[in-house]
């Protein structure tokens, strides 16, 4: 839920990055923060373990000001995906304004990924949001490892085209799809944010230039 | 629980940052790096650390944390390049200072949410706790209530058993009383006749013609009517002493309830309990008794009367058409022993475990409680002895009683 704050003129929006263990989800974030050049970047927040495995999340802000002065932030969050870790991911996940889950594109890992995507529809509703209305993009990660490994694009589309959600195909590591993905995101967040505090008519920013200002370009 | 968690992810200001730093120590290295006096002032103005005092003409530097102006670092005398790296080693301490905030209070929401769990299972679990109580305790009302209910039942039934077993002693008893009844009732109407005979007699004997008398008293046929009037009395005498004494062995049995214990020779008893059982099966059960000499014990003699007879009607129901009932008994070291053996049909060896269980019967329904045995062990329990059975199908059964002798 995103928060007006009226005496520091700041609106802070929260999005969380989603998935099965090792699936890429801090890769994203710190691809985002090499590659968006907003008005206002502040530094990687890493909570992790020794192994390099996410013990408590992943913070990136980003942010830009708008035409009348008021200061837009966005926390962008990771969750621990290692199933042990469920009541961590739910706390990092209450307040959200979207989503993005970060699917694993192997094979081996089909499984995983329905077993965490079902555990975010289940803390989705555990924190008290509505699964159904709430701004989810679906990325499919790691696309650079060899063919042999991963699900084609066309299994994946087949399995996924009857779900309402964007699907991105992404290859973090690299670099690819990860910039797409947050802009599919942003696209869902923007009308909901419009409407609650009036992006458009108080604060003179529509989609595009929201977009364009997170991003940078 | 008593910390009520913050959502982990708020937006933290100057003073929350600086918790957990001590200012004192903070301020004095500080005013050693900006060579003197210096102000750190929040967002809202407020001054948090230095000078109260604000400065006329200060240098400034802008403290942020995650795209947020936190506050401002002013110093009077230190240069642009000491101020701006002063602060930013401010910025770098309040971003170690974020990371602990947020794990920890990450760490406090999770736990808090794992406690809720746990009180609310714990809460459910005390519920159904509760409910396992209430419901084991009903159940154990109920149980209480069937036992009551199988305790009167029982009871009656063994009042049913009894009065079964004394219907058919009284049916026996009816027969046996009838026959001297009988003949003592048609005895004493030929006693009758035999009186007007004599009376007939006295009006002649009045005349004083001791000739006339004579002839009348042969023509009475009264030598044959003194003789028979003898024997007549003498058979009534006899019969009136079975009455006599079929009824005083109903005493024995009529006392099974009046529960004084006496002094007997249980011989006594088996002789009693084998005269009833003689009544009703005379014409098809041969009843050998073969009584060794027993010490006196103190018993409820109603109560073992009760035990030999249920054994002997048993012995008597295990004899189909004719058989032969023997009963021994004889004194074998500190024990009284006594034996009930019938020839009858046995017993099978799958029911011999069950024979004592209250409500075994294998006799047709309505015919049989089922307690008649339960009855039986439990009476000769109660003197300190036990009930041993052998039975062999087709071959017959023998039940020992063993009592105390002393």
């Amino acid at each position: 839920m995103a928060e007006f704050d009226e005496v520091n003129r700041k609106i802070t929006i929260k999005l969380v990055y989603y998935g099965p263990a090792q699936s890429g989800k801090t890769t994203n974030l710190m691809r985002l923060h090499d590659l968006l050049a907003p008005d206002l970047k502040g530094e990687i927040m890493t909570l992790e373990t020794q192994n390099d495995r996410t013990l408590f999340f992943d913070l990136l802000p980003l942010g830009f000001r708008t035409p009348s002065g008021w200061l837009v932030k966005l926390k962008l969050f990771t969750v621990p995906g290692q199933v042990a870790h469920d009541a961590t991911r739910k706390a990092v996940l209450s307040r959200a304004d979207g989503v993005v889950f970060v699917a694993d594109s192997q094979r081996s890992q089909s499984v995983n990924n329905a077993e965490s995507f079902q555990n975010l529809e289940e803390n989705v509703q555990r924190v008290g949001m509505d699964f159904s209305h709430m701004p989810l993009v679906v990325q499919f990660n790691k696309r650079d490892l060899p063919e042999a490994q991963i699900f084609s694009e066309d299994e994946i589309m087949q399995r996924w085209s009857q779900t309402p959600w964007p699907l991105v195909f992404s290859s973090a590591l690299v670099g690819e799809g990860v910039r797409e993905t947050l802009f599919k995101l942003l696209e869902q967040v923007y009308p909901a944010l419009d409407r609650l505090f009036g992006l458009q008519q108080k604060h003179g920013v529509g989609q595009q230039a929201f977009i364009s200002a997170v991003l940078g370009d | 629980m008593e910390i009520t968690p913050l959502p982990f992810d708020r937006e933290l200001n100057l003073q929350e940052l600086l918790t957990g730093v001590s200012l004192e120590r903070l301020g004095g290295i500080l005013k050693a790096l900006l060579g003197g006096d210096f102000r750190l002032v929040g967002a809202d103005g407020r001054c948090l650390l230095g000078s109260e005092e604000p400065y006329a003409q200060p240098r400034r530097a802008e403290i942020h944390h995650d795209l947020d102006l936190l506050g401002q670092l002013e110093s009077a005398s230190a240069d642009e390049t000491r101020l701006s790296a002063t602060a930013a080693m401010i910025e770098l301490m309040l971003r170690l200072s974020a990371r602990y905030h947020m794990a920890a209070e990450l760490h406090i929401e999770t736990v808090h949410e794992d406690f809720a769990a746990l009180q609310q299972k714990h809460a459910a679990l005390t519920e159904s706790e509760a409910r396992y109580k209430a419901l084991s305790g009903e159940l154990e009302a109920r149980v209480r209530e069937q036992i009551k209910i199988i305790e009167s039942a029982q009871r009656q039934l063994y009042q049913a058993e009894k009065l079964a077993s004394i219907g058919q002693l009284a049916a026996g008893v009816a027969h046996e009383i009838n026959n001297p009844i009988g003949f003592i009732r048609s005895n004493l109407s030929t006693a009758q006749q035999y009186v007007s005979k004599l009376g007939a007699l006295e009006s002649v004997m009045q005349t004083g013609n001791m000739s006339q008398f004579q002839s009348a008293w042969k023509e009475a046929g009264m030598a044959f009517l003194l003789e028979d009037f003898t024997a007549l009395l003498g058979e009534s005498v006899d019969g009136a002493d079975r009455v006599t004494k079929i009824v005083s062995d109903l005493k024995g049995f009529s006392n099974v309830d009046q529960a004084e214990a006496e002094i007997v020779d249980l011989n006594d008893n088996l002789r009693f309990a084998c005269n009833m059982l003689a009544g009703q099966t005379r014409d098809r059960v041969e009843l050998v008794m073969e009584l060794g000499i027993l010490p006196k014990i103190m018993c409820l003699p109603g109560h073992l009367n009760q035990v030999f007879l249920n054994l002997l009607l048993n012995a008597a129901q295990a004899i189909a058409d004719q058989g032969r009932i023997e009963v021994r008994s004889e004194v074998a070291g500190s024990e009284i022993h006594i034996r009930i053996s019938d020839n009858g049909c046995g017993i099978p060896e799958k029911n011999l475990d069950r024979l004592f269980d209250p409500f075994f019967t294998t006799r047709q329904v309505g015919s049989g409680t089922g307690l008649g045995l339960t009855v039986c062990r439990d009476i000769v329990q109660a003197h300190g002895g036990r009930i041993e059975v052998k039975s062999k199908e087709g071959m017959g059964t023998t039940f020992t009683v063993i009592l105390p002798a002393g």
